[in-house]
């Protein structure tokens, strides 16, 4: 029994933290909030993938990326698309003039091969554009750049192409379902939950992972690490690879949560919305990315129901403060001092040290 | 015909964007600042000239004045409060001229709402020459843009001022050390780079509907044209912003414009790739 204890004291504090979150997060429905709130948690829970897929490659990597909900879209979209399809071509394709659905969309009526398209599209998107930058010159602020362009390329896209997208209303009416089974909204609830936490573990598991370490020594020094005889660009398109891979199971979730996708949902603002909730959090230690984005996405909803006009400037300012005052986000001001604090104690037992 | 008419027109869209790039290429290439307020700069500067000349009914160089004027202090005040402590923190930096971008548009919003402005077109009138056309107004933005690009080709080469920028963007220690009050010249810097972003947004004014998210897109296109043009170059980023001007309405003629638009960007992607230091950057060592 006291192994046992002893065994729980060596767990890092954050890892209370996500299954303090994760309780909290599975108990939600039957608080006996509003069925609307627990609509609102579902979308929030496919967005917690979402920041741990930002987490991995901006936290642990050192790549901001301002197009990451480009690749959030390519599940949402894959997903809405078929929910479109099924009763034949869908009004926004009619009116342009397709009363047919064109032969290369055939196969996204079934659910499971959208499913599958809306998983690979993104991580096939993702390791191309990995490939094709890493393998150059390109780091740091161009890599930012180019994403922001590309976000900025694939949401007028969207928008023109309206016999495939809808255009700005997006795609509505996005079933509960996975795979073509479709669910209650408590059970899609649960399952989205469950693949949350599935992936929260994996996502520790390769953080803490040989591949994690060389990912964060990627971040200090890129050179140091190719001078050890390292090859950082593989590693860096596999990590991107996988990321993209969790932003696009992210929107495939998120859409049926919503009902909706829109390109909203794709735009600069989507992606920077989450890089804020990482920087509030703390990045760098995945509990920052849960609880950054949950945080935020919830203030956000609660302050414009009742402030509408200031919940902009509210997150400006909470922002700001953030990088003055906690430059380590929430999470990771709180590991900070846990560490001092044992390093204290360890010093008054061992008499001083210093 | 149509092709050249689409070059003509190329002319004024290129003017435009360098005009909106020249403010970036000394904030972001001199100061290697990533800016992301720049969009709501130009935002704020078309409102300034939408407040003077349509609420107030002054003349529109009052305007332009008004937005230089005022967008150079909030850069000014943005460096001052802000900026200044996060020199060599790139991410950090970002992240605070996103924040302060999400307040200024809500600052504006809340003084203008959401409604569409309009501001009445200063120079009336077009010229016709053989079928081709030019509104009097593209030939001004033009002329416009090219004094303020031989004004910051100046300031930077041969001023007093632009010579301790340049020292500075080179060694800031040395220059620190040889008695240049780096602090200052660097406000002063982003000071007329936020100003050159007001003026863009007062010659936009008259020719776009002024809304407070009109900057967002601005901010792409300006970053864009300084990567492409090379970080560093005034001369770069003027040229590329007539390559990217002109391509975009040439080819816009073939296609449509939001096409156009995203194939110029697809190839600019491809360029940066190939050619990060940008098109016009002679290697040095």
């Amino acid at each position: 029994m006291k192994i046992g204890i002893h065994a729980l004291k060596k767990v890092p504090v954050h890892y209370w933290i996500d299954i303090a979150l994760f309780i909290f997060i599975l108990v939600f429905p039957l608080l006996g909030f509003k069925p609307f709130r627990v609509t609102y948690m579902n979308q929030f829970v496919a967005y917690l993938i979402f920041a741990l897929s930002l987490d991995l490659i901006w936290g642990y990597m050192g790549l901001m990326s301002l197009g990451h909900a480009v690749l959030f879209g390519m599940g949402g979209y894959a997903i809405g698309l078929c929910a479109q399809l099924q009763n034949g071509a869908p009004a926004f394709m009619t009116r342009e003039g397709m009363n047919q659905i064109p032969t290369l969309l055939f196969p996204m009526v079934n659910p499971i091969f959208a499913t599958f398209a809306g998983l690979l599209l993104p991580t096939l998107f993702a390791f191309f554009l990995g490939k094709f930058l890493f393998k150059s010159k390109v780091s740091g602020v161009f890599f930012t750049i180019i994403t922001l362009a590309l976000a900025q390329i694939i949401k007028d896209l969207v928008i023109n192409q309206q016999a495939f997208t809808n255009g700005f209303n997006g795609l509505q009416g996005v079933p509960r379902a996975f795979l073509g089974l479709g669910m209650d909204k408590t059970a899609y609830y649960y399952f989205v939950a469950g693949v949350l936490i599935l992936v929260y573990v994996c996502c520790r598991w390769l953080t803490n992972s040989r591949l994690g370490k060389v990912a964060v020594s990627i971040r200090e020094n890129e050179s140091r690490v190719s001078f050890l005889g390292y090859n950082p660009e593989n590693f860096k398109i596999l990590i991107f690879a996988i990321s993209g891979f969790l932003a696009g199971l992210s929107g495939l979730l998120y859409a049926p949560a919503a009902n909706s996708i829109t390109v909203e949902e794709i735009s600069v603002a989507a992606s920077t919305f989450v890089l804020i909730g990482l920087a509030v959090g703390g990045r760098g230690n995945l509990t920052g990315a849960l609880v950054g984005a949950m945080g935020l996405q919830w203030a956000k909803v609660l302050l414009s129901e009742s402030t509408a006009a200031y919940w902009q400037l509210v997150l400006g300012a909470i922002l700001l403060i953030i990088i003055f005052v906690m430059p380590n986000g929430l999470i990771g001001q709180l590991l900070h001092l846990v560490y001092s604090l044992k390093t204290r104690k360890h010093k008054e037992l061992t008499g001083g040290g210093a | 015909m149509s092709v050249l008419q689409n070059f003509v027109s190329g002319l004024n869209v290129s003017a435009l964007l360098m005009v909106a790039a020249l403010g970036l290429v000394v904030i972001f290439g001199l100061m290697k600042v990533i800016n992301m307020a720049h969009g709501e700069l130009i935002m704020i500067g078309a409102y300034m000239t939408y407040g003077t000349t349509t609420v107030l009914a002054w003349p529109f160089a009052a305007g332009m004045f008004m937005a230089f004027l005022s967008t150079a202090w909030i850069g000014i005040m943005m460096e001052r409060l802000i900026l200044k402590k996060l020199y060599a923190k790139p991410t950090e930096t970002l992240l605070a001229t996103y924040a302060i971008s999400l307040m200024l548009e809500r600052v504006i919003y809340f003084f203008y709402g959401a409604e569409t402005k309009f501001v009445a077109m200063p120079i009336p009138g077009l010229l016709e020459i053989g079928g081709i056309t030019m509104p009097y107004y593209n030939m001004f933005i033009i002329l416009f843009s090219l004094l303020l690009l031989f004004f910051t080709l100046y300031l930077f080469k041969y001023t007093n001022f632009g010579k301790k920028v340049r020292a500075i963007t080179q060694n800031r220690m040395m220059s620190a050390c040889l008695g240049i009050e780096t602090a200052n010249v660097d406000t002063w810097t982003f000071g007329y780079g936020a100003g050159l972003a007001g003026l863009a947004g007062a010659l936009l004014a008259p020719v776009i509907s002024v809304t407070p998210g009109l900057g967002a897109p601005y901010l792409t296109e300006s970053f864009m044209t300084v990567v492409v043009g090379g970080v560093q170059s005034v001369i770069g980023t003027a040229l590329g912003s007539v390559i990217i001007g002109e391509m975009r309405t040439v080819l816009g003629g073939f296609t449509n414009t939001v096409m156009a638009k995203i194939i110029v960007f697809v190839i600019i992607i491809i360029v940066i790739r190939f050619k990060p230091e940008g098109l016009f950057v002679t290697e040095r060592r």
